[in-house]
């Protein structure tokens, strides 16, 4: 167990390096640091004095190194709009992002799964059909399709829910949350299902094939055969068997919520880091985009060392296949 | 031991596929009586399985019991089979590494299914949990561990207390030792044998095996392409065929004795028809060498209680 | 050739499935509309002398308060009929990701076959990379080669050669499953006869690659080149939707719809409405197409 921990673990790091090495290589090379720092009018001497200052003329490993040394420090340099440290505004967005992004995956692991196993047990079915063809234009709806069409109907003609914004958030030490006003809540309600429709008819279609799967099995024939009622087979037996893969998924899953935030918090005006990345890759401000690409690559790596060990301990097989070191 | 508990009154099975309407069973009748075992015996996709899974409604669409009318202790069950699973008929599948819930810990499982069948507590089930494991001769201490942790042998002994916990009156075991080590095999049977004779409990046993049948049950029944062959007590059957398929089935059964050595076993020629490939008549005249005209035609029903065979037809005064 | 298809299985399969037949008419529609778009649209929107301010926020079919015009599906906020401009904007998306396609596909297939024939480190290098690459969604990793393109691009440039960019952007995002795809049926057909007969009569890796290799694996490329078609017209349309796309000089369904949620909440519907319906239809037709495709050539890919 601590083996494979620390060989995953080992794994992670090595991600990490290399997504590290991306992001110094579009920090160093696509954005030239001395231009954005001093402008045109600076006199070559200046330039060459700056170089020397920023440490660009050592060799590249070495720049490489004090890069992912300042990057463990938070030390991200300053944004080229404003000049603001980069660690500072991310940090000022990221509590907007995570709570959206952990709502959604709520949303859509919730109703994901409800309807995946819906649409299993009632194969067939009028209801269960319909849920599965209504899925199918979800999946070809853009993401930011979805989201304006939301604010045309529900903040545009209903006139219920706010189309931008976070409402207002409560300070608590460096974090704000909308969570605990009401206008904060309202405003989550229409960015949160336009960033979890699509994962959610991705869990939905994944609950759905997996329950089919595992009532095949001979332990749910069993079961039945047993005299258990239809109840206790498909919560009992047939559910933590489904589950079990859906939960990996809708894990890894995670990470590209964080993604798609993008897009939604560009549709929503929400103040997130994927605002944030955005408006950096339209004014071209390097900083911003490289430190959101290591950001990202972080989260990615967390998120999947998180899935392995739930993994792991969900599962008795593996659990124990892992300590006695068999297989 | 006459009584009948469970009667299969002509009961088909059919399958809808895109090629038509397929029939796995067709027009099938034997009783079980009480206390007997029933040993089923033929071909992979003779039907023998498919008869069991009919008895508990357990037929997986698109196939359905189409005809016919299954009866246990004087009532019709094949309407409502799922009021009759577990507390009077149960099962026992074939390969124990995948009958048992991977993710629940094995008492888990035995103290479900006596919590679903009888009034007690807790407690009690968990005690009589224990005991069951004790009866198929696994370590009582063992009831909290998951079923990876044992081996197939054992799993099918768990299996078989699962099977036995809610007091079924028939077990129905589907080649309940095919997917174990030869070794194992005489365990289990004799295991599940024991227990039953102990309680009374009537089994039908699924198998391929003529060896089992011979050492196992009381009473066989042939079964070929979806039809009864022949059937009857097992020593009268496998000393005395009647069915020309019986009797290739049992000359082609490896015999170890002296006699025995460097002779080639027989080997009835062919194979069995596909469901949607039958002749007319009756299903095995193709590969056999007594075939009258007649059964090309006509389809034999059983005939003397015994074989579905026009060659017994005329001999019927003579049995 | 041509009577050979008619009588084809999958001809026959075509025409029994409505959802296919339908989703390929409406593509069919919208490919030859947008082929056209200068003889059917009735201006040009992009050129900037055939506006007339005047004629803005003109609704469908209802003649301009000001100069009397109608038009079929009313005007943007410029007085551009968008009638037109769909038909130009749909040539964009249209032309995007077909380009992207193309690339990825092209990329992917090579990178593929080269991995599963060469294999070594070589296959390592490759399908380490793709695996990094699928950590992450494919439409970050477009946005981020964009930023890229534009940081390493001189400023005047951007608008110049932002469709090439998008079109770059889009094809590097997209090209793992095809590289993953090739690879795996290129390692099944290497250890077949066919190919040590070729290697026997001295023809060299490239010739049997390209020769005897490729055309074996084209069938599920081709089921992926058309579902990764209604990405990349996804993806476009994001990303001019999100303002790092098409420039407004040449507005995309994407960019369309962009200026149309500006004028939701002062009830100028229709500029939103009729670029989405057009987006919708294509990429749900293409979606539809897609996904037959795959269950009809290739059930294993399911």
């Amino acid at each position: 167990m601590l083996i494979i921990i620390l060989r995953r673990l080992g794994q992670s790091i090595l991600v990490l390096f290399l997504v590290a090495l991306i992001s110094f290589l579009i920090f160093r090379f696509v954005g030239n640091p001395v231009d954005n720092l001093m402008g045109q009018e600076a006199t070559l001497l200046q330039r060459a004095a700056l170089e020397e200052a920023l440490g660009l003329n050592d060799p590249l490993y070495k720049q490489y190194f004090n890069f992912v040394w300042r990057a463990i420090h938070f030390d991200f340099g300053n944004s080229y709009r404003g000049a603001l440290p980069v660690a500072e505004l991310i940090a000022s967005r990221l509590p907007a992002t995570l709570e959206l992004a952990l709502t959604s995956a709520i949303f859509a692991l919730v109703f994901g799964v409800i309807t995946g196993i819906y649409t299993a047990i009632k194969r067939g079915g009028f209801i269960a059909n319909l849920i599965l063809s209504t899925s199918l234009i979800g999946v070809s709806l853009p993401t930011f399709l979805i989201g304006v069409l939301l604010i045309w109907l529900f903040a545009v003609e209903l006139r219920w829910l706010p189309s931008f914004g976070r409402g207002e958030v409560v300070t608590l030490g460096w974090w704000t949350t909308g969570f605990l006003t009401i206008s904060g809540l309202k405003s989550l309600i229409l960015p949160s299902i336009t960033l979890g429709l699509y994962q959610l008819t991705l869990i939905m279609r994944l609950t759905r094939s997996e329950m089919l799967e595992v009532l095949r099995q001979d332990y749910v024939r069993f079961a039945k055969a047993l005299g258990l009622s239809n109840k206790q087979v498909h919560f009992n037996h047939a559910l933590p068997n489904t589950l079990v893969p859906v939960i990996t998924i809708a894990g890894l899953q995670l990470g590209s919520i964080v993604a798609f935030a993008i897009i939604t918090e560009s549709v929503f005006q929400w103040p997130g880091v994927g605002l944030l990345f955005i408006n950096a890759v339209y004014f071209v401000d390097i900083p911003v985009m490289s430190a959101y690409l290591l950001l990202v690559g972080v989260l990615f790596v967390f998120i999947n060392l998180l899935v392995d060990l739930l993994y792991l301990a969900i599962d008795p097989r593996l659990r124990d296949s892992q300590l006695n070191g068999e297989r | 031991m006459s009584e009948n508990l469970l009667q299969i009154k002509n009961i088909s099975v059919t399958f809808k596929t895109r090629h038509g309407v397929l029939k796995a069973i067709d027009d099938l009748s034997l009783n079980v009586k009480k206390g007997e075992i029933l040993g089923l015996v033929g071909e992979s996709g003779a039907g023998k399985s498919m008869t069991g899974a009919a008895v508990l409604g357990l037929i997986d669409p698109p196939g359905r019991l189409s005809s016919g009318q299954i009866w246990y202790k004087g009532q019709r069950i094949d309407q409502a089979p799922e009021t009759i699973r577990g507390h009077e008929i149960s099962m026992i599948f074939q390969d124990p590494l995948v009958s048992l819930n991977p993710l629940r810990r094995i008492g888990d499982q035995l103290v479900e299914t006596i919590l679903t069948h009888m009034p007690i507590t807790k407690a009690e089930a968990v005690d009589r949990a224990r005991k069951g494991l004790e009866e198929v001769g696994i370590d009582p201490e063992r009831i909290n561990a998951y079923p990876h942790t044992f081996s197939g042998g054992m799993r099918q002994r768990v299996v078989i207390a699962l099977a036995l916990a809610p007091e079924p009156a028939l077990i129905i075991a589907d080649e309940p030792t095919t997917a174990l080590d030869v070794s194992v095999q005489a365990q289990i049977l004799d295991l599940l044998k024991q227990l039953c004779r102990e309680r009374g409990t009537s089994i039908i046993l699924v198998t391929h095996d003529m060896g089992v049948i011979a050492e196992t049950t009381d009473r066989v029944g042939v079964l070929y392409a979806g039809r009864l062959a022949e059937i009857g007590e097992t020593r009268d059957v496998l000393t005395n065929p009647k069915h020309p398929y019986t009797k290739g089935l049992v000359a082609s059964t490896p015999r170890i004795d002296a006699s025995s050595f460097d002779k080639t076993l027989y080997q009835i020629s062919g194979s069995m028809p596909k469901l949607d490939a039958m002749p007319n008549g009756c299903a095995f005249h193709p590969r056999c060498e007594f075939a009258l005209d007649k059964c090309r035609i006509d389809r034999p029903s059983i005939i003397a209680d015994r074989a579905a065979c026009w060659l017994l037809d005329g001999e019927e005064t003579l049995l | 050739m041509m009577n050979r298809f008619l009588d084809s299985d999958f001809f026959h399969d075509f025409l029994r499935a409505p959802v296919a037949l339908i989703s390929f008419c409406v593509v069919l529609i919208l490919v030859l509309s947008a082929v056209f778009a200068q003889f059917i649209a009735p201006t040009n929107p992009f050129d900037p002398a055939s506006l007339e301010l005047m004629n803005g926020f003109t609704p469908p079919l209802e003649a301009n308060m000001f100069t009397g015009e109608i038009f079929l599906l009313g005007t943007d906020d410029q007085g551009r009929d968008l009638f037109s401009a769909i038909l130009y904007g749909l040539r964009i998306s249209l032309f995007v990701g077909l380009m992207a396609v193309t690339l990825a596909m092209v990329l992917g297939v090579m990178l593929g076959l080269i991995a599963g024939y060469v294999g070594g480190w070589l296959d390592n290098l490759i399908m380490r990379l793709a695996d990094i690459q699928m950590t992450f969604p494919s439409i970050l990793i477009a946005m981020l080669i964009f930023g890229i393109a534009r940081g390493l691009l001189p400023p005047e440039l951007r608008y110049e050669m932002a469709i090439t960019v998008l079109i770059i952007s889009i094809g590097l995002s997209e090209w793992v499953p095809f590289a993953r795809t090739v690879r795996g049926s290129t390692m099944v057909e290497k250890e077949k006869e066919y190919v040590a007969a070729a290697r026997l009569i001295g023809l060299n890796r490239w010739q049997i690659m390209i020769r005897h290799i490729l055309p074996n694996v084209l069938g599920p490329v081709l089921v992926i080149a058309t579902i990764t078609f209604a990405l990349a017209i996804i993806a476009e349309a994001t990303l001019s939707f999100l303002g790092v796309g098409a420039p407004p000089t040449e507005p995309s369904l994407g960019t369309l719809i962009r200026v149309g949620q500006d004028y939701l909440f002062s009830g100028e519907w229709w500029i939103l409405l009729f670029p989405a319906v057009t987006l919708l239809a294509l990429a749900l037709a293409v979606n539809l197409l897609g996904d037959w495709l795959r269950d009809t050539l290739n059930p294993r890919l399911k």
